[in-house]
């Protein structure tokens, strides 16, 4: 055989494979990872009373934009570990064309609250509105390690951010501050 | 079916079926096997010293290829693979029923030229002569590898890490195909049906693989599927009686001599080699190549 048939088919057997993981990853919506669709998220807002809506809500800010910025701001997250029982409050910020969340204010089960460090801990990289995937940064035993995660907004005051590194997972809800 | 195959998985659950497939299966069919193989080597009055002593040299050079595997492993997995993963690799692929078996076809192929390259040339075939060179051929004799034979798979495995897929389930299914080609190491099961023989590597096929006889040279280079021979024009079925072992067979069952006849043959061959660079060329030329002096 061909030197050349044998590479234009093995490059035929490699796209092909290749190319059904990223349809079966990327072209395939499935709705089990997506909690909220966009049309309940729209049902909530309608239904909640102006007066509720936060008022740290940045929409004092002239450079956002409701309809793509929805995760600007501050963000709570309550976490009950054996490292660490309490919240933390991050400011996610839209930096360039990602958005980066982080660290603002630490507070204990008590409610004690203690400044942050500012440390990056999370970054965005795709958002469309309801659902995204970013960057994670997580600690376990001391080490630190960046993962991949998925966001999907509940409602504009919710999001969820959900990892799964190698069997080592969590689903975590943000809520807005 | 198209919900099934992009339905998310999770990690653990992905982890235990290759634990099953891949590490259980020694125990629930690889050493049952083999000790159904030597109750009918004891049957046919095959079962002699040279046998028992070729078995248990197979299992030592396993030994010192795991342990070569082992560190390359932890290296080239938390190190080169992670590093091509984060820096040179399409977008990262989602765990799913889709991208599993995609990764595995796609490391049975990548199997199948690493496979065809160690048979091609010279350093390849220095350190996986080693395991044709028993002149047996039971479950033992899958277990019987060269001290390089780990540095192939790594290499192969790069370009399907750079597709997008996670180096863990790169390395899971590789294993996957290291496994199933164990099981293919066998005279017991003779020739299965067509539609099997077809589209699948068969001990049958695997017997070809590892036969002396001329015809038999550089064919059946499958890990799980056969039709990549089949396409890429390696194919060969089994129709004579299969002489098991080399050309020049190295009459010793020493775990050690076994372990390092190819690696002092190809040195010996070098010495011969006049010029550096036809001294390089050895190494990637086929393993009979000689220049013109």
């Amino acid at each position: 055989m061909k030197n050349s048939t044998l590479v234009f088919r093995s490059l035929g057997i490699l796209i092909f494979l290749a190319g059904l993981a990223h349809l079966f990853s990327f072209g395939v919506d499935t709705s089990d990872d997506s909690p909220t669709p966009t049309t309940e998220t729209s049902t909530a807002t309608e239904q909640q009373p102006e007066a509720e809506v936060p008022t740290e809500k940045p929409t004092a800010n002239s450079a956002y934009n409701p309809e793509t910025d929805p995760l600007i701001g501050q963000w709570k997250v309550a976490y009950n570990t054996k490292d660490f029982k309490g919240a933390i409050v991050y400011k996610i910020k839209k930096e360039g064309k990602v958005f980066n969340a982080y660290t603002h204010q630490y507070q204990d089960e008590n409610g004690y609250a203690q400044k942050a460090e500012g440390t990056k801990t999370l970054t965005i990289t795709q958002f469309n509105g309801s659902k995204g995937k970013g960057i994670y940064s997580i600690e376990y035993e001391g080490e630190q390690y960046e993962v991949d995660c998925k966001i999907a907004l509940t409602d504009e005051n919710t999001f969820t951010l959900s990892y799964d590194y190698y069997g080592y997972g969590d689903v975590e809800t943000w809520k807005r501050q | 079916m198209i919900d099934f195959l992009a339905k998310k998985l999770e990690w653990l659950d992905v982890h235990h079926w290759f634990y099953i497939f891949n590490d259980l299966s020694l125990f629930y069919i690889i050493i049952p096997f083999f000790v159904l193989e030597l109750i009918r080597y004891a049957y046919l009055k095959r079962l002699d010293k040279d046998l028992v002593l070729d078995s248990i040299a197979n299992v030592i050079t396993f030994g010192g290829f795991f342990l070569i595997e082992i560190i390359l492993g932890i290296l080239a997995i938390t190190k080169v693979y992670y590093w091509v993963y984060n820096n040179i690799s399409l977008p990262h692929l989602e765990l799913n029923w889709a991208t599993v078996i995609c990764c595995v076809l796609l490391a049975d192929f990548a199997y199948y030229w690493e496979h065809r390259t160690m048979h091609r040339i010279g350093i390849g075939w220095a350190t996986h002569t080693v395991h044709h060179s028993s002149p047996h051929f039971n479950m033992s004799v899958a277990y019987r590898f060269g001290p390089l034979d780990a540095i192939m798979p790594i290499v192969f495995s790069l370009p399907i890490v750079m597709l997008g897929f996670d180096p863990i389930l790169v390395l899971l299914s590789e294993v996957f195909v290291q496994v199933f080609q164990t099981l293919l190491h066998t005279e017991i099961i003779g020739k299965l049906t067509k539609p099997i023989e077809f589209i699948f590597n068969t001990p049958s096929h695997h017997r070809v693989h590892h036969g002396s006889n001329r015809q038999y040279w550089d064919k059946n280079y499958a890990g799980i599927l056969i039709i990549w021979d089949r396409m890429l024009g390696t194919f060969e079925p089994e129709k004579e009686k299969v002489i098991y072992g080399i050309s020049q067979p190295i009459n010793s069952v020493n775990p050690i001599v076994v372990f390092f006849h190819g690696i002092s043959r190809f040195v010996k061959k070098l010495g011969q080699i006049k010029g550096f660079s036809n001294k390089l060329l050895a190494f990637v030329k086929p393993p009979d190549w000689m220049p013109k002096q």
